[in-house]
């Protein structure tokens, strides 16, 4: 019987030992779980995002690179993911142009349950009739999430400045005696301080490249799919106006405007006006709104798309922060 | 009596306290006072009259312990404590159950990330769940050996026949038990496992019952909210409490009867246990008592031990009723249930096999009905019982998925390097490790453990694929051999239908999908030999991401 109590209290404090060292690396085993779980979660995200989401947001959440079942390339649908825009501060730019006063999670789930039909996001949780399971819409939320990097906050995006705005003087970088000449914009109330200096770094070069431009208009940004082709007029435009007498009719379409100051308009914000006739009738609303943020990555791509457009000669009239006189 | 106080007034304070004291001890032991348990902590002879009786006939605890054994049953043999350790495990299973319901909630929104919390947000939760899903494994197995010994012991002949059918009973409660607790996590292992096990209720042929008893146990037309909640209550409150109240049952008969002795010592036909011979006695106080305690310490750090070092339970994923993971399989103690219904239809092996089994199990005792209980007399009744374990066997490494049907060659390499669900060599490799670029089978890298995996890769390879006419190949050679249809197929050692010469069409790359994901593709681009402008024979890409706090590595 003393053997029996010598046996069992051994085995008694070994517990006691092994539980009080378990309980010793317990907080540093519960954060690696903790991390874990985001870590798995953002793979299963990632899965249904490449099997979902990235024919219309891009291969790269950028918006950028868009591949169709069969692997052809084309033009992205969706807004960039992939985006200091979306991503970025709280409020992120995003958050605040629409007024979300939410969490970014809240944004980003909410968009993926329920989708913004008006957009052409479809719905995507099952809780409103689309095809994913709760879980995954949470999965696919915290993998757009994790895109979110330092290195992506740390550039600050590129905003188009719009014709007939007056700019602040935070405005990013420019040399303020060349805001005059771009895009009829006024730099009337901005006075900088004694020996303040406003350094500016030429973001696109005027004029473009016609040939990258056509095939941003071709493939890259889609235009093609409803203007059709505007040099070869195949395929022929359809659903939007050809433009292929844009560098003409472009003068005329909105009073005070030219023909560059018009085409960039009609990019960046296509809603502000629109063409009376189609080629399958009157125009209705239909280009996508998000070009403005597709193109903050790269400014370029639009100078290039209106060199294709309307040829070399949008220097003069059309130079973003005036530049190349 | 005189109260307290007057107590106090006559001895004083302390001489009061320690009457007191006494008292209660005596009352709460239902006999035994602080001396009388002092001496028999000691070990010394108990006075007269034996005080150490007196709780199991007076106390609630003990009234259904038996106040002595025979000396002959309390050696290992014959019992191997198995009984005991069955009881002892549906205890262990109740309390740690009980802590992890503090934090589950049966419902499918919840309980998978429930179980994430569980995992990483509650201290010791992680073990405690290891120690109930390990326990419970245990109580399988402790349960299952305690009715084999009470085979071949032949405890089960007259009078314990009834004992017998209890323990009968409480063998298929535990096995329902554990496999009821199988579907609570929400993952796609116990989703699948539950569903394929629950799906043997179609095979009814009368619609109608089919119809309505698969809408019994689903609780819709598939496991959802509904069915969760079945399982959930079926698992914490219906199957203990039955559970509970047969153990009561079996055990009241065990007293009843007491333990029968080892074969050997009676004549045939006849049952001493109760006739137990003064000096052959060995009282419950102290002696079964501290054993008993002993073999809780003891039991208590095997499965800590066991739990914390040797059996952590997986997590797979959430569970999805869209996605069916590839080889499904059921819990080891189930497996043979799997490995029939490869051989039978399932309305034979769910409705006719099984049931019948279990019935000539259930009255088996009355059935056999041979006098003796020694070995040398039942020769038959053992060898049928060694055959049956036998057969048992075979029956659950049919069920396992090493006796499966394959998917294409492809699909099996990518299964078993880098599976849908479970133990994958490629993801278990450190984070660090998985550099972006392209890598094949068997390939050394400056990391130990991705070499392991790409060495798996290799082994994987080498099964389904072989040398047909490329030199280089590191694989064994090819049969080409003409199936039914009359596409030619290629033979290896292991497969009769693997990639031939895969070459540099098979590999693994590696590319950064963000700053702390990346993308794992392995790429199977086989050419088919038999043709001539290069057409592929197996042109497929598997998928999956590895983030960098995943940490499969560990768990």
């Amino acid at each position: 019987m003393q053997v029996k109590v010598i046996i069992g209290t051994v085995a008694f404090m070994l517990s006691m030992i092994i539980l009080g060292l378990i309980t010793l690396f317990e907080p540093v085993r519960m954060e690696q779980f903790a991390a874990a779980e985001v870590g798995r979660n953002v793979e299963s995200g990632a899965n249904i995002f490449f099997s979902n989401c990235a024919e219309c947001h891009g291969i790269n959440g950028k918006a950028e690179e868009c591949y169709d079942t069969t692997g052809e390339q084309i033009g992205c649908k969706g807004r960039p993911l992939n985006s200091a825009a979306l991503l970025c501060g709280e409020p992120s730019q995003r958050m605040s142009d629409m007024q979300w006063t939410g969490t970014k999670y809240a944004l980003i789930h909410g968009t993926v349950n329920a989708g913004r039909p008006a957009n052409g996001m479809p719905v995507w949780g099952q809780d409103y009739g689309g095809p994913l399971q709760f879980n995954d819409v949470a999965n696919v939320t915290e993998f757009v999430l994790n895109y979110q990097t330092e290195e992506l906050c740390a550039i600050q995006p590129f905003v188009f400045p719009w014709p007939g705005t007056t700019l602040s003087a935070d405005y990013p970088d420019p040399a303020p005696e060349d805001y005059n000449v771009f895009l009829g914009m006024t730099m009337d109330n901005i006075t900088l301080d004694e020996g303040q200096q406003v350094t500016f770094e030429l973001p696109v070069t005027v004029p473009g490249d016609a040939e990258r431009g056509s095939g941003l208009f071709e493939v890259t940004y889609g235009c093609q799919a409803c203007h059709g082709n505007p040099k070869t007029g195949d395929p022929a435009a359809s659903i939007g106006p050809s433009l292929s007498e844009i560098a003409v009719n472009g003068n005329e379409r909105v009073p005070g405007y030219n023909a560059s100051q018009y085409v960039y308009e009609s990019i960046l914000n296509p809603a502000n006006y629109i063409v009376e006739t189609c080629p399958n009738g009157p125009c209705a609303n239909a280009m996508p709104n998000n070009f403005a943020e597709r193109m903050s990555g790269s400014p370029q791509d639009l100078i290039d798309i209106m060199t294709y457009l309307l040829g070399e000669d949008i220097g003069t009239v059309a130079l973003p922060y005036g530049v190349g006189e | 009596m005189a109260t307290f106080f007057e107590q106090v007034r006559e001895m004083g304070v302390k001489q009061a306290t320690i009457a007191k004291t006494d008292e209660i001890v005596e009352r709460m032991t239902a006999g035994m006072n602080i001396n009388d348990i002092r001496s028999a902590l000691r070990g010394e002879e108990a006075r007269r009259p034996n005080p150490r009786l007196r709780p199991h006939a007076d106390g609630f605890w003990f009234h259904i312990r038996p106040s002595f054994y025979h000396a002959e049953v309390t050696h290992i043999y014959p019992t191997f404590r198995l009984g005991w350790l069955s009881t002892f495990m549906f205890v262990w299973e109740t309390i740690t159950g009980i802590f992890l319901m503090v934090f589950y909630t049966p419902s499918p929104r919840a309980a998978y990330s429930d179980l994430w919390n569980i995992m990483g947000n509650v201290p010791l939760g992680q073990l405690v769940r290891n120690l109930h899903r390990f326990g419970a494994e245990m109580m399988v197995l402790v349960v299952a050996l305690h009715m084999l010994r009470t085979f071949i012991t032949g405890s089960y002949k007259k009078p314990r026949q009834f004992t017998w059918l209890t323990g009968m009973l409480l063998l298929c409660l535990t096995l329902i038990l554990s496999f009821s607790g199988y579907l609570l996590p929400w993952d796609q292992l116990a989703y699948w496992a539950v569903t394929v096990a629950v799906s043997a209720t179609s095979a009814l042929p009368i619609p109608a019952v089919a119809r309505t008893l698969d809408l019994l146990v689903r609780g819709g037309p598939a496991i959802g909210e509904g069915g969760l909640l079945r399982f959930y209550l079926l698992h914490v409150l219906a199957l203990p409490l039955i559970t509970g109240i047969f153990i009561f049952v079996h055990y009241y008969k065990v007293v009843l009867h007491g333990h029968s002795l080892p074969p050997g010592r009676e004549a045939i036909g006849e049952d001493t246990a109760k006739r137990v011979p003064k000096n052959e006695r060995v009282y419950f106080t102290p002696d079964i008592f501290t054993s008993e305690v002993m073999w809780t310490a003891l039991v208590v750090l095997i499965l800590i031990v066991g739990s914390y070092w040797f059996a952590a339970v997986p997590i797979e994923h959430h569970a999805n009723p869209q996605i069916t993971p590839l080889h499904v399989v059921a819990p080891w103690y189930l497996s043979w249930s799997q490995g029939w219904l490869k051989l039978a239809h399932p309305f034979i092996v769910a409705f006719v096999f099984i049931p019948g089994l279990a019935t000539i199990f259930f009255i088996f005792p009355y059935l056999e009905v041979g006098k003796s209980r020694r070995y040398a007399d039942r020769r038959v009744g053992l060898s049928v019982g060694m055959l049956f374990i036998a057969f048992m066997l075979v029956s659950n490494w049919m069920g396992s998925p090493k006796y499966k049907v394959r998917g294409s060659s492809d699909q099996e390499v990518a299964q078993e390097i880098m599976p849908q669900e479970g133990h994958s060599p490629i993801l278990e490799t450190p984070f660090e490790a998985l550099a972006p670029g392209i890598y094949y089978p068997g390939q050394e890298t400056e990391n130990e453990h991705f070499n392991e995996a790409l060495h798996e890769y290799f082994i994987a390879m080498d099964k389904f694929s072989c040398k047909l006419n490329d030199e280089n190949s590191p694989y064994r050679p090819c049969e080409p051999w003409v199936d039914e249809s009359g596409r030619t197929r290629y033979r290896n050692w292991f497969t009769e239908d693997a990639m031939p010469d895969p070459g540099e069409g098979v590999y693994m790359q590696i590319s950064d999908q963000q700053e702390t994901l990346r993308r794992i593709d392995l790429i199977f681009q086989v050419v088919d030999p038999e043709s001539s402008d290069g057409a592929l024979l197996y042109d497929s890409v598997s998928t999956w991401w590895r983030h960098e706090d995943s940490n499969y590595e560990n768990y």
